[in-house]
């Protein structure tokens, strides 16, 4: 029998899709101003909805094979849970929505955002932030969503009062696995929206701004509304559905770590599953309170926009800490403290990489400062600089994130280092607090991209200068939010991947029972029942341990596979670039008056080669992701995959902080010197900085961005795929 | 069709053409079809002049419209020293054009300096391109380039001030934020020279710019003049750059890779 209380999950979750359409409405009923305004606004909604169709295209075939492939496994060979094929194409199915609704909010409110700004500055930030909580609050609500239904559907076919506990970890393990669906569809938005929006960016800049001397978002450049179609499928689309990913791969990854810890206590074992689902609730209903709180006055400053913006996020979190525990007294759950204080641990991390992050790529600040000064001495000594600081800025995060492991490990267990089960869940838990208000959270990175078009559009459309002032203040705002959300979103993809490195056993252990095995048998002539085996057991039997070459081998291969994503990804922005280069090349040759601004460019051509370039370029790194882990598990099997999960998160993560805060610092000292210092624009050190900034660019939105999801997705597919390793190993 | 006569600066060359002072500079800059960009700056002249030197007669015989009746829209009169036959009262607007083609039209006012700075830049456009520091304000400064009875001299001259900030008063301690010359170190020294030795009104920075100029360092304007005579094409404010004339304003400050 369902625990009453766990209907407010679902509940919340409407709520949060309410209040999304909600935003949604209110957005629509405000103008979108001239007709100028109007039609550069429907080209890039065109061009995004255009992208997003050929993506889902490709997509849809990558699902149809996997699924085919699940069906296979799960019916053909019983190597599957039979819910697999059903799972992956939900998870994929939400994700993909929440991507497509964000993306078609801030298409929609990016005109009516520069429009508001022509009146009012608080005007225009609350269209835009409520427009970016539209995909904020869909993402968590159609999360939480999918999360009730598979576990209001599951309970039916595995009701949880009968099988002592089993039918729990059945369920949860189940549900973990429409975790790869997101995954996979969260990777070809993030890989494929990045290699889109730089190829755009770097190409359109590339011949625009050196070639042919015209500055961003001018419409003679036929790249510049591909450009600003990029913000949205790399910044919105991809940080969504990535997001989403981690969302529900952490709540999930909790309530099966949950299930496990509890096994044989059935009555705790539930309020341990549902715990997470439940703070995240509360967290949805207190991120839509924080999302009321954000407004600011008229000539607001920087640093007041940003407070306005903190004090929503920041009340949200506080009254989380405060509700939080008052859940867990409701719920009655073991050691409510100390759980309490994982949840406390959680949110900590997450502001303290967030503030790192700003720490080390805001210009305010003086890391940046130090790599705008190394531009005096030309553009080699701007690269070294920004590579040093974003190697050196990994640390706090990583600190950060150790703190967090081991003092939520150490609240939930009890400070009891050998009391696994709870650690681990109190890891989990830690990763479900700082993701707890994502509502709000994600609102602020969406915001970003819909304030950069808002500026794009008031400058095409020739707006007066007080409303560029205004939209480019809220898109340096933008920019700010944008660079501490990447710190955010890695954070909590690390914490994420550990709770599922952890939730690995408890699929192996249902992969073991499926394929008729029954115990451990040890070498040392003791067996183990699987059914009540524990994670330490699990970990005796595979010898995962550091003297085992086969976790040794995994671990290098799972490092290698960080840098080898990074590369291609890179690679494919140069080659994506590249043809836009070419053609908008072939434009300005081929379309007389595109210059003088008498005739206007082939805007869709641009769109189009991005879209293809993008669709290309993406299918190698995914597929390697996507088969790397199942090639190191059929051969080496399982010490070999958790050494490939273990040497991809920590090998992904720290790489995944240093190119996003590189790309950041080089982009912001590029802005301070065109702020007048150190020689101002035009000076040498400026062109220097240009160069490092673009560097920077495939660093901190396309390789930095997508390995959070790469960690994930391997963790994912093991996980899915861990029947068919220990069904088929060959070491 | 009309045909109006421009003296370029950069490059010096005096050039007839079919074309508006807007639509020129926007040709001049970018072509038609070619990917070329480049920045140029031309006043108009009128066309009331004599000239042995320059070959004026026949204008009308050269510059004609192409067989398909599109105007002409250059058409090279001379391109060397041409701007020191050119006379003064013959001299219009000035026009600047950013490198991808935008037009902004400067128009002749009464020079007045309301700053007292003690210490002035001075890019030199033509006929040649030194980058002084000096201690003469624009009136004085063209007057004694344009001496010609001195060894050191031209008998025009078109330069600009360009901006110093807190250096024009304080060269020893103001700092060099905001100011993106070359050699700014010897700059700063050159500017402490003047200020220290007095007898010496100008020092040279650099020998020859090769670079386009930042139309956002100009200090006030632009000055044309000879040893009697002098013009000056103020700039317009900051605000009006960024309101009314935007669109050049931004194209001024676009920054590529290979300047």
């Amino acid at each position: 029998m369902i625990n009453g209380i766990f209907w407010t999950v679902p509940i919340a979750s409407i709520i949060a899709l309410a209040f999304a359409g909600l935003f949604f409405k209110q957005m629509m009923k405000n103008s979108e101003g001239t007709d100028r305004m109007v039609t550069i606004a429907e080209h890039i909604r065109k061009g995004a909805m255009a992208y997003l169709k050929q993506q889902y295209k490709v997509v849809g075939i990558f699902f149809l094979i996997m699924t085919l492939l699940f069906s296979i496994m799960a019916y053909g060979f019983n190597l599957q849970n039979p819910w697999v094929p059903f799972a992956f194409l939900t998870g994929g199915f939400f994700s993909g929505l929440a991507g497509f609704f964000g993306m078609k909010t801030a298409t929609y409110a990016s005109a009516r955002t520069a429009n508001a700004a022509i009146t009012s500055l608080n005007g225009a930030l609350k269209i835009a932030f409520r427009s970016g909580a539209v995909m904020g609050l869909v993402v968590v609500g159609l999360g939480l969503l999918d999360i009730s239904i598979w576990f209001v559907a599951l309970n039916y076919f595995y009701p949880i009062e009968i099988g002592d506990g089993h039918n729990l970890v059945i369920i949860t393990t189940t549900m973990l696995t429409f975790g790869m669906g997101a995954s996979a569809q969260a990777l070809f938005a993030r890989v494929g929206g990045g290699i889109f929006t730089k190829a755009a960016d770097v190409g359109g800049d590339l011949v625009g701004k050196v070639e042919a001397g015209i500055p961003e978002d001018d419409p003679r450049n036929p790249a510049t509304i591909a450009d600003n179609v990029g913000d949205n499928v790399g910044d919105v689309a991809g940080m969504g559905a990535d997001l989403y990913e981690s969302y529900c791969g952490s709540i999930l990854a909790t309530s099966a770590l949950g299930a496990a810890a509890f096994m044989g206590n059935s009555d705790m074992q539930l309020k341990a599953v549902i715990a997470p689902m439940l703070i995240a609730a509360v967290g949805i209903i207190l991120s839509i309170l924080g999302i009321y709180l954000v407004k600011t006055r008229e000539g607001a400053t920087q640093k007041e926009l940003l407070e306005s913006l903190s004090h929503g996020i920041n009340i949200s979190s506080i009254l989380v800490i405060i509700f939080s525990l008052g859940i867990l007294y409701l719920v009655d759950i073991e050691n409510m403290m100390g759980v309490w204080g994982a949840i406390i641990v959680g949110l900590a991390t997450g502001t303290v990489i967030g503030k790192a992050t700003e720490y080390y790529t805001s210009a305010t600040y003086k890391p940046t400062q130090k790599i705008a000064k190394s531009t005096e001495f030309g553009a080699a000594t701007v690269i070294i600089s920004g590579l040093g600081t974003g190697m050196i800025s990994t640390t706090i995060p990583v600190i950060a994130v150790v703190l967090g492991i081991i003092l939520s490990f150490l609240f939930a267990s009890g400070f009891d280092f050998n009391n696994m089960g709870l650690g681990l869940y109190g890891i989990g838990i830690a990763a479900v607090g700082m993701l707890s208000t994502l509502g709000i959270t994600l609102a602020t990175d969406a915001y970003g991209p819909i304030a950069d078009n808002a500026g794009g559009n008031a400058e095409m459309s020739g707006l007066g200068e007080e409303v560029r002032k205004r939209t480019d203040a809220l898109d340096s705002l933008g920019n700010t939010t944008a660079a501490t959300g990447k710190g955010f979103a890695i954070g909590s993809a690390a914490l994420t991947a550990l709770a599922l490195l952890a939730s690995y056993i408890e699929e192996l252990k249902i992969g073991l029972l499926r394929i008729g095995e029954t115990v451990l048998e040890f070498s040392n002539g003791t067996n183990v029942n699987i059914a009540t085996a524990t994670l330490t057991d699990f970990m005796n039997y595979y010898e995962v341990n550091l003297m085992n070459p086969k976790v040794l081998v995994g671990m290098l291969v799972g490092s290698m596979m960080s840098f080898l994503f990074c590369g291609l990804t890179m690679n494919a922005v140069g080659r994506a670039a590249s043809k836009m280069v070419e053609e908008v090349r072939r434009q300005f040759r081929e379309i007389p008056g595109i210059l003088e601004g008498e005739s206007v460019p082939d805007y869709a051509r641009c769109v189009e080669i991005s879209t293809k370039g993008a669709q290309r370029e993406m299918l190698l790194p995914a597929s390697l992701a996507i088969l790397v882990p199942i090639i190191v598990g059929l051969i080496m099997g399982v010490p070999a995959v958790i050494g490939l999960m273990v040497g991809a998160l920590v090998s992904g993560f720290v790489l995944a902080v240093f190119m996003a805060n590189s790309g950041g610092s080089w982009d912001n000292a590029k802005k301070y010197i065109e702020e007048g210092h150190l020689g101002g624009k035009g000076s040498r050190a400026h062109k220097a900085a240009i160069i490092g900034d673009t560097v920077g660019d495939p660093f901190k939105d396309t390789s930095g961005p997508s390995l959070n999801i790469l960690i994930k997705l391997m963790s994912m597919v093991a996980i899915v795929m861990s029947g068919l390793t220990v069904a088929f190993s060959l070491l | 069709m009309e045909i109006n006569l421009y003296l370029s600066i950069m490059p010096e060359a005096l050039i007839a053409s079919m074309l508006s002072p807007q639509e020129f500079g926007k040709y001049f800059a970018v072509g038609t079809k070619k990917r070329t960009r480049g920045q140029a700056m031309f006043f108009k002249l009128k066309r009331d002049f004599k000239s042995d030197y320059l070959k004026l007669d026949d204008i009308e015989k050269r510059c004609v419209p192409d067989e398909d009746g599109t105007p002409k829209r250059s058409k090279y009169i001379s391109i060397y020293r041409v701007l020191e036959h050119v006379p003064m009262q013959s001299i219009e607007n000035l026009y600047l054009v950013t490198d991808d083609g935008r037009v902004l039209e400067l128009k002749r006012e009464e020079y007045t300096d309301n700053t007292n700075d003690a210490l002035h830049l001075y890019q030199q456009l033509g006929p040649v391109r030194p980058l002084i520091a000096s201690s003469l304000n624009p009136p004085d400064f063209c007057k004694t380039l344009t001496d010609t009875t001195q060894p050191v001299s031209v008998p025009k001259l078109v330069f600009v001030e360009l901006i110093l900030n807190g250096l024009a008063n304080d060269p020893e301690n103001a700092p060099l934020d905001n100011i993106p010359y070359q050699n700014i170190d010897h700059m700063r020294g050159c500017l402490i020279n003047l200020q220290k030795k007095p007898s010496k009104p100008n020092k040279t920075v650099v020998r020859s710019t090769q670079n386009d100029i930042l139309y956002r360092t100009c200090k006030n304007g632009f000055f044309i003049g000879d040893n009697e005579t002098m013009f000056y094409y103020p700039m317009p404010t900051r605000e009006k750059l960024e309101g009314e004339y935007y669109a050049w304003w931004k194209s001024a400050l676009t920054q590529g890779f290979n300047y």
